[in-house]
């Protein structure tokens, strides 16, 4: 069941795979390009997946508005709590997507794309859950048209803003490595983007149990 | 005869508007028209029924169980169509159909793939590019594939040729030839419903006029035209709905007893279900 409703937004979305493939291929090459600092693959990666979460989620909401399957889908055996189980899962099989696009991209381009260690995979993961752990439950409650100019604002701030803040804290030589065995050091995003994508996904399985469809 | 669902207490309040007390029953075997003119709640009882619109009191029962409750296990004993289609209209058919099929446990692609072939469809072609009729025609196929018992179907027939709305009234009374098998069909368009309906059930200002066997409404009612000397105050309490001219009348009667032995030589017709639902709509809330 789920997987047919993660499938139905890939398929919503599929019109613009080619552009987003080559968009996830760029990011990373440009990133490499102008020599801005990778922090072990973290810059161009969170870049992209952010990139490509945005994207298709933009597009999958477009289309979700515009034709409201949802509703008909809901007469199915489908529920609600399904669908929205299935919107976080897609979330996550873009950001998989992501990763798979920018590991394919470092092996096979030339040019010294850095690898993607597991901390800064788990901290892109992080970053990414906490965005949309926000925006996701924010659309449920108001609707597309009236949160996409606050997703698009919180995503190009990120954009912006966390690869600088990553850049100022190795400029001031701030580590936070410390008497953490590495192991637990690598987990703890993976935890923390686990807890917050589920009580994200329980407050929209109660906004979305309340709207009329 | 089983009831297949029952709707008690309905109430949903939007404001501008509310469902007021909404109780009916369906019977098992019966193709049941729920009419009323746009507005007055038919889409909103439907909408209630399979869970799109919270109830804001009632109880939903459908084959003897709370709707709410039993959620997945209910939905796969009823076809849905409704009237905007709701589909994702970017999609081809093939993959709108492999989402829905997906939901259903008992989904039977032989049946689908018949329907499909009857109704001349091309599985490959985008949803944007039916018509309106061809849309229906596959709304109905994905509604009819999983061996529903309940076919519920929102204004079917809104802005659909006579051919095609002859069509679909052809494919419920089949449909209803199965074993335990019944609709339940919202429209404003009754004449659709003179030839397959069993039971109507009228609806106005959001609350439920009658529930009645459609023969024994027609029956007990009359449309009489006359002189309209022949109207004078003891005689037009004999009608529900009465329009004058200079010279004559025409009004629904369901008393046609009395409008024999009181106005002599006037002429009493069988009603439509049309000059019925006119008769009772609007505010007019003499019982039946």
């Amino acid at each position: 069941m789920l997987f047919n409703l993660v499938l139905k937004d890939f398929i919503l979305a599929k019109k613009y795979i080619v552009f987003i493939i080559i968009i996830a291929i760029a990011v990373p090459i440009y990133i490499t390009a102008s020599e801005v600092s990778n922090n072990g693959g973290f810059s161009g990666f969170f870049i992209t997946a952010l990139y490509l979460e945005h994207f298709l989620f933009a597009t999958v909401s477009v289309a979700e508005e515009k034709y409201k399957g949802a509703a008909l889908l809901c007469t199915t055996p489908y529920t609600r709590n399904t669908l929205v189980k299935a919107k976080y899962i897609s979330g996550l099989a873009i950001f998989i997507c992501a990763y798979i696009i920018y590991t394919i991209t470092a092996f096979v381009v030339p040019m010294g794309i850095e690898k993607l260690n597991i901390f800064a995979f788990g901290s892109s993961l992080l970053i990414i859950t906490i965005i949309w752990g926000f925006i996701i439950p924010t659309q449920y409650k108001f609707g597309y048209e009236k949160t996409k100019y606050i997703s698009i604002i919180f995503i190009f701030t990120s954009i912006i803003a966390v690869p600088n803040i990553l850049k100022w804290l190795n400029s001031k030589d701030i580590s936070f490595q410390v008497a953490i065995p590495q192991i637990i050091q690598n987990l703890t995003p993976f935890v923390f983007a686990l807890g917050i994508g589920f009580i994200s996904m329980i407050l929209s399985i109660q906004i979305y149990s309340k709207k009329d469809l | 005869m089983n009831n297949i669902l029952e709707v008690n207490g309905l109430k949903k309040d939007f404001g501008s508007f509310c469902l007021d007390n909404v109780s009916f029953s369906l019977q098992e075997g019966c193709i049941t028209g729920f009419i009323g003119i746009n507005g007055a709640g038919k889409t909103t009882t439907i909408k209630s029924i399979l869970g799109l619109v919270l109830k804001d009191a009632g109880s939903i029962k459908l084959f003897g169980k709370e709707i709410s409750e039993n959620e997945r296990e209910m939905k796969n004993r009823i076809g849905v169509v409704l009237d905007e289609g709701y589909f994702y209209e970017d999609m081809t058919m093939m993959e709108m159909k492999r989402i829905i099929a997906a939901s259903y446990s008992n989904w039977d692609e032989s049946v689908f793939k018949g329907y499909i072939s009857r109704f001349k469809l091309i599985l490959n072609q985008k949803i944007s590019t039916l018509s309106k009729g061809m849309r229906m025609k596959y709304s109905i196929a994905l509604a009819l594939s999983h061996h529903a018992d309940l076919l519920i179907m929102d204004e079917p027939t809104s802005g659909l040729d006579p051919l095609v709305r002859n069509e679909l009234m052809d494919i419920l009374l089949e449909f209803m030839r199965g074993k335990g098998k019944s609709v339940f069909f919202s429209t404003h368009i009754t004449s659709d419903l003179d030839k397959v309906a069993d039971v109507l059930l009228l609806i106005d200002e959001g609350k439920i006029v009658f529930s009645e066997e459609k023969d024994m409404i027609l029956d007990t009612h009359g449309l009489v035209k006359g002189d309209r000397a022949l109207l004078n105050e003891q005689t037009r309490k004999l009608f529900l709905s009465l329009n004058e001219t200079e010279y004559s009348f025409e009004g629904v009667t369901n008393k046609k007893t009395a409008v024999r032995q009181q106005m002599s030589g006037v002429l009493i017709e069988r009603p439509t279900i049309e000059d019925i639902m006119l008769t009772y709509v609007g505010g007019n809330e003499d019982v039946i």
